[in-house]
């Protein structure tokens, strides 16, 4: 976790509906300037978290905090929240819904009206400024809500299921939008099934399953916990047996060797060496997040996530 | 906001020039003449005033009926034996349906002139045609009461109460289900307390009521003080209305807790249904429960005790309009007015807490609708 003091904690967090325990204990911090990555299958709780974070529900147990308390609007934190249940003003004017929202999240009339023209030339949409939203294309529509999500530069953006139903073009300009506000400092927290994104921006991730954590930490070390670390070795002489390796296929020049939890792969590496094996490739290969997120989930309901 | 006064003057302006035209009209029709004959069988009618008039005495009923027949002259009247138990009998040409009136007008004129002239006093005859006045004072724990002229300010808060509920009903239930339907009520939630929000809805929408009123009263108003004899319009003496303080307090007060009462279960309405079209029914059945207490409106008037008057007075959707119109009359004790605030109060704070409730729980089940039970789970 980057900077002392976090932007968001998340303190032994509890959420029941009626009898339906939905989050038993869930703790996890989130550093200023971090991208963090909510994962886990449908009604493992990851919108509840969101809710609870942002005020909308009120938590059960535990303690939910963004800049050191909880979440309230008029507590001056400039938030961008795309909500999984994404919509707009559909009868009002483009320009007019964008700069509403930018009226409510604190911005001027004017500044609001400058920042929309700009953001709508930007995504080539300037000339739809005073159509009603409902005569957008459905692209067009998902444009104009991830202006609405950031035009407050905001400090915490926090996505829920950002990619869900974006077309590719769309897509790559929310992951281009996500990558300029990270540069710009802003802490991102996503949910998200798509594991390419949680690889490419997460520094951080969660796994919650049936209302805990089953694991959390960088992308790296959640690859260690749920597998060992596979090296692919080319190389002439015989590898030695060894306590921090095991050998699982053997070949001439070829073998696959499964490290030790908790070994190294520079120390395994060295000990080969050592050994007067010569090694021409050296491949440490860490599980996949999409395997690992199988091997949580099972086959869960992924298939009818984007 | 402004098409509907714009619409307002327009029509104003048509008003003023087609009164100026009727006006013209009904002048000349006042001044017109027309042939008659008359035969009168009461022996009432003075010859020298139909004299006046042009007329002249036929020889016989039929052959006045003839010569109206035959367009010789323009009307007949037989005046029968005993004319306070028989109809005048008047014949004349068709000038269409208003226009005829002037024969009947005339007939009559004649024998209430040919009467009065045999009784030979004006104060007598006007007594007799009913032309008495009568002042009544009565008293309130031993002043002066208002009577009907307490009564006109107090009731304007029942219709001020009508109007914003009939023009806003419907913008209060939208005003949470435009958010649901739309689909941005997470978004509005992450930018402004929801409390705030269902106040802020309740006090525009209040004060967006009052703007409307004070839109379509304007152009009367303009109309009344500087176009009323334009207008034809009567000289009304504003200065006997009494503003009796309790009245005047309690309507108002009663007016703002049924209007918060309203709204707030109309906002709690639109958070909880997913479309207007489920939210609908019980829209209906919240308006309807504003009509309820006309269909009593005699006993409300005379006899507040009665026990259905002492239900309406209390049950709070039906209490504003039963409560503001016993206030008006002058049957609603101070006690019985307080406890009726007081009962509209609170029931609205609690009401817009369970809006706000719905709103923040509620509202983001976008497309179902949720029971009690699940928002007070949650």
């Amino acid at each position: 976790m980057s900077g002392a003091e976090p932007l968001v904690r998340v303190d032994h967090f509890g959420m029941d509906f009626g009898k339906k325990n939905v989050i038993r204990d869930l703790s996890f911090d989130i550093g200023a300037g971090e991208t963090f990555g909510l994962l886990g299958s449908n009604g493992s709780g990851k919108t509840t978290t969101i809710r609870a974070l942002l005020g909308i529900y009120l938590p059960t147990r535990g303690n939910l905090q963004i800049n050191g308390r909880a979440f309230r609007p008029e507590n001056g934190i400039k938030l961008g929240y795309l909500p999984e249940e994404r919509g707009l003003y559909k009868k009002e004017s483009v320009i007019d819904v964008m700069v509403y929202f930018g009226k409510l999240k604190g911005l001027s009339r004017g500044a609001a009206y400058k920042w929309s023209i700009d953001y709508l030339e930007q995504v080539a949409l300037a000339d739809k400024e005073k159509i009603s939203v409902d005569k957008l294309s459905s692209g067009e529509q998902q444009k104009i809500q991830l202006g609405v999500t950031i035009m407050n530069n905001p400090e915490l953006l926090i996505l829920d299921e950002p990619t869900k139903g974006f077309d590719p073009v769309n897509r790559r300009l929310l992951m281009n939008l996500i990558d300029a506000q990270k540069k710009l400092g802003s802490t991102v927290l996503m949910v998200t099934h798509q594991m390419e994104e949680v690889e490419r921006l997460c520094d951080r991730i969660i796994l919650l399953k049936d209302g805990v954590s089953r694991a959390y930490g960088t992308v790296e070390e959640v690859q260690d916990e749920f597998g060992n670390i596979v090296i692919h070795i080319e190389h002439e002489g015989r590898i030695p047996p060894s306590n921090k390796y095991r050998i699982i296929e053997e070949g001439k020049s070829i073998s696959k060797l499964e490290v030790t939890r908790g070994m190294k792969s520079a120390e395994i590496l060295q000990e080969i060496i050592d050994a007067g094996v010569s090694v021409s490739k050296f491949s440490p290969m860490r599980k996949s997040l999409d395997d690992i997120f199988v091997e949580i989930y099972g086959n869960d309901d992924l298939k009818d996530e984007g | 906001m402004l098409a509907m006064p714009l619409m307002i003057v327009v029509i104003f302006a048509l008003i003023v020039v087609s009164n100026d035209n009727s006006a013209k009209t009904t002048k000349n029709q006042k001044n017109a003449r027309f042939s008659f004959e008359y035969v009168d069988s009461s022996g009432l009618i003075d010859a020298n005033i139909v004299a006046k008039l042009k007329g002249s005495m036929a020889p016989s009923k039929e052959v006045g009926i003839s010569s109206v027949k035959s367009g010789k002259i323009d009307a007949f009247f037989a005046y029968p034996s005993h004319p306070s138990e028989a109809p005048i009998a008047v014949y004349g040409k068709d000038k269409g349906v208003f226009e005829n009136g002037k024969y009947s007008s005339v007939a009559l004129m004649i024998l209430q002139a040919s009467v009065e002239k045999k009784i030979g006093s004006a104060e007598l005859t006007a007594i007799d045609r009913g032309g008495i006045k009568s002042t009544t004072i009565t008293f309130k724990d031993g002043k002066v009461a208002g009577g009907l002229n307490a009564l006109i300010p107090s009731m304007l808060f029942l219709v001020v109460f009508y109007i914003i509920i009939i023009l806003l009903g419907n913008q209060m239930l939208t005003s949470t289900l435009d958010e649901k339907e739309n689909r941005v009520t997470e978004m509005i939630l992450t930018t402004i307390n929801p409390t705030n929000l269902v106040l802020g809805k309740v006090i525009s929408l209040f004060v967006l009521g009052v703007l409307q009123m004070v839109i379509f009263a304007l152009p009367i108003v303009v109309g009344y003080a500087f176009f009323r004899s334009d207008l034809h319009l009567p000289n009304i003496d504003f200065s006997h209305l009494v503003f009796d303080p309790q009245q005047m307090t309690l309507g108002a007060l009663m007016l703002l807790g049924g209007f918060a009462l309203f709204t707030g279960t109309l906002v709690a309405l639109g958070a909880a249904m997913p479309t207007a079209k489920d939210a609908g029914p019980i829209f209906g059945g919240l308006i309807t429960l504003i009509f309820v207490p006309f269909y009593i409106f005699s006993l409300i008037a005379s006899a507040p005790q009665a026990l259905i008057v002492q239900i309406f007075s209390y049950f709070p959707y039906s209490a504003p309009v039963t409560g503001m119109l016993r206030n008006g009359f002058g049957t609603l004790p101070l006690w019985q007015g307080v406890a009726v605030v007081v009962e509209l109060w609170v029931l609205s704070a609690i009401v817009l807490r369970l809006a706000v409730r719905l709103f923040r729980y509620g509202s983001i089940e976008y497309s179902r609708k949720l029971s009690l039970r699940e928002i007070f789970s949650a």
